[in-house]
């Protein structure tokens, strides 16, 4: 940012009951959830599970069948200058493909009274200077995701909501992103990141909020949703481990999907495990943390009979373990 | 909301369309007012076929003359006030823009707003476009270019009047169908086809021709008060209406239809989903 280290008021979002119906057909359903400021949070779903149409209600460009949206407590079309208050950047292709990245930035701008020395500094945060005054009609996918990202903080805003930023970015891209969105959640702004691909941002974000067909399906840190630590031992005798582990208050259950002599032990600890085999004799042959493969978690929650896709036909993929090795 | 006013002003002049339009303006200002200029000065159009210019006041050759492109000037009018809706709509600026002024209402009087500048500019361009080709062959003619200049300088503003408010109608038309292409197509045909054939056609039917001067075309013809001073029988051979309506009233009608568009279209846009 071009301002010294900041730290800015904090602005939390709250979604309350917020519901949708296209003709029948409920998009959202009784939505509620709350963003913390100072965390990025990433808001995740399948296609067409409602990601979108919530982030547009938040913002006031649809109108919710029930319930409301509320950001540092008001709804968006009550916000004075709402561009300082929020920047969203919500989908790649919302420029006039004959005006300049430049210009659609000045236009978006005037209306705040925000200078084009302002204008200037953000094409070159978002690292598109010298594309500024061709026209946008031209630009790449990363490129409209740059000027559009560009465009959501014009206004140095305390809250972030992008729908799909890294749509179109290459992998420097997105660890370009991830850079900034951690040092703008650093200043304590309030960030909220939609994505269809938990794998993808799972690196990224503090929060998660889990949708499937409009519902809420989890809420919580991305470390509640990795659960309690495990780790895998294989060991020469692991009915032998597995019992002197017990004897230590810790426990051990076989883990044959990881191979013979696998035992999934249910802790971080693991100098307390190996300490543990030596006392009892036992030979380790592997030891290593379990972690939780999130994108497979992500595909159980989602896929859940009750959360299964109305958009799509055939039956959903069966679901296998969620532990995978890290 | 003179910095929304100006950021409308700034978004129509950032895309090829302001410069395209103002080009088109004045061409076809040029060509129209020198081409019909001609056919007055040099054509038999009168029954006996003395050429115009000796029939009728210069005043109002002169005014023949520098509104002989009207029709297509308003029309290239409602096309500005289309775009500058549809093309929102079309390539979902109209997001951003909501975004930065969520008060949709704002949007719109500053969009109106500046739809009447853009229009009496693009009007000021046109008039120029016709005083060059008009005025190069009333003076090779040796006509009076500028007769009577207060009287003939009311009529000019007049035009730039017109043009901003066929604009405001292009305006509501795009509001009320988001489909650019489809509201181009509806607003073309409705100004130059539908509402023609529908004048002519109220001719034929016994004790409606009276509705016929409130149509736009007409009220456009009748605001711009061409043929005072003129025998009305001759008036009609040069396209005037039996019995026009006064100047002022006819801007106000035309005033009429592009705020009713424009209220419609605002009642719509209010509440409309941006997806
Ligand atoms: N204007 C609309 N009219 C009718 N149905 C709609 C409309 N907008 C969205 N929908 C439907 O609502 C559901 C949610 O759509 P939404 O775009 O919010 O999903 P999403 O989570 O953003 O999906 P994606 O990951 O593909 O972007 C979809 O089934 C979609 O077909
Ligand atoms: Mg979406």
């Amino acid at each position: 940012m071009t301002t010294p280290p900041t730290t800015v008021p904090s602005t939390d979002i709250e979604v309350r009951g917020l519901t949708k119906s296209f003709g029948g057909f409920l998009a959202v359903d009784d939505l509620s959830f709350r963003v913390e400021p100072g965390r990025i949070t990433g808001f995740l779903g399948p296609n067409g599970s409602g990601k979108t149409t919530t982030l547009r209600m938040l913002l006031g460009l649809i109108r919710p069948t029930a319930g409301q949206g509320l950001i540092g407590g008001r709804r968006y079309a009550e916000l004075p200058a709402p561009l300082t208050t929020v920047g969203a950047a919500l989908e790649a292709t919302n420029f006039h493909p004959g005006r300049s990245g430049r210009d659609h930035l000045r236009v978006l701008a005037g209306t705040h009274g925000i200078p084009d020395s302002r204008v200037d500094a953000m094409l070159e945060l978002v690292g598109i200077p010298a594309a500024a005054r061709k026209r946008a009609g031209g630009y790449s996918m990363g490129m409209r995701q740059r000027l559009g990202l560009a465009a959501a903080l014009l206004g140095d805003p305390r809250v972030l909501i992008l729908d799909e930023p890294s749509n179109g970015l290459d992998p420097e891209g997105i660890r370009w992103l991830r850079g900034l969105l951690r040092h703008l959640a650093g200043e304590g702004r309030t960030i909220l990141v939609s994505s269809h691909l938990l794998g993808e941002v799972e690196q990224t974000v503090d929060d998660v909020v889990i949708i499937a067909n409009g519902h809420l399906v989890r809420q919580g840190t991305i470390e509640q949703l990795h659960g309690d630590p495990a780790t895998l031992v294989r060991a020469a005798d692991p009915a032998h481990l597995a019992e002197a582990l017990h004897g230590q208050g810790i426990t051990a259950e076989p883990a044959t999907e990881h191979g013979p002599g696998a035992l999934r032990a249910l802790t971080g600890d693991m100098v307390r495990i190996g300490d543990v085999a030596l006392v009892a004799g036992v030979a380790v042959h592997e030891l290593r943390p379990l972690r939780t493969d999130l994108e497979r978690l992500f595909l159980e929650l989602t896929e859940a009979p009750a959360h299964r896709n109305r958009n799509l036909t055939g039956d959903a993929t069966p679901s296998t373990s969620t532990e995978e090795q890290a | 909301m003179t910095a929304l006013i100006r950021t409308e002003l700034r978004k129509y002049a950032t895309t090829r369309l302001a410069w395209g339009m103002a080009l088109a303006m004045f061409l076809l200002g040029a060509i129209f007012s020198g081409g019909f200029g001609a056919l007055y000065v040099y054509g038999s159009l009168t029954p006996d076929g003395t050429p115009v210019s000796e029939v009728v006041p210069p005043l109002v050759l002169a005014r023949l003359v520098y509104t002989a492109g009207i029709q297509v000037a308003y029309l290239l009018a409602l096309i500005i006030g289309v775009l500058s809706i549809g093309q929102e709509f079309r390539h979902k600026t109209i997001s951003g823009t909501f975004l930065a002024t969520p008060r949709r209402g704002r949007v719109v009087a500053a969009k109106v707003v500046a739809l009447v500048v853009v229009g009496a500019l693009n009007g000021v361009v046109h008039l120029l476009g016709c005083l060059l080709g008009g005025g190069v062959l009333l003076a090779l003619s040796d006509l009076p270019v500028f007769p009577e200049p207060a009287e003939l300088g009311r009529t000019l503003l007049l035009v730039l009047l017109v043009l901003a408010l066929w604009a405001l109608i292009g305006f509501g038309v795009g509001v009320l169908i988001p489909n650019q292409v489809a509201a181009l197509s509806i607003a073309v045909a409705a100004a130059w086809i539908v509402e023609p054939l529908l004048g002519f056609g109220l001719t034929f039917l016994d004790g409606a021709e009276w509705l016929a001067k409130y149509f736009p075309s007409q009220a456009t013809t009748a605001t711009l008060d061409l043929f005072t001073g003129v025998d009305p029988e001759f008036a009609r051979t040069l396209g005037g209406a039996e019995d026009p309506l006064a100047w002022w009233t006819a801007a106000l009608v035309l005033l009429g239809y592009a705020a009713v568009m424009t209220v419609v279209g605002w009642l719509l846009t209010r509440s409309r989903d941006i997806a």
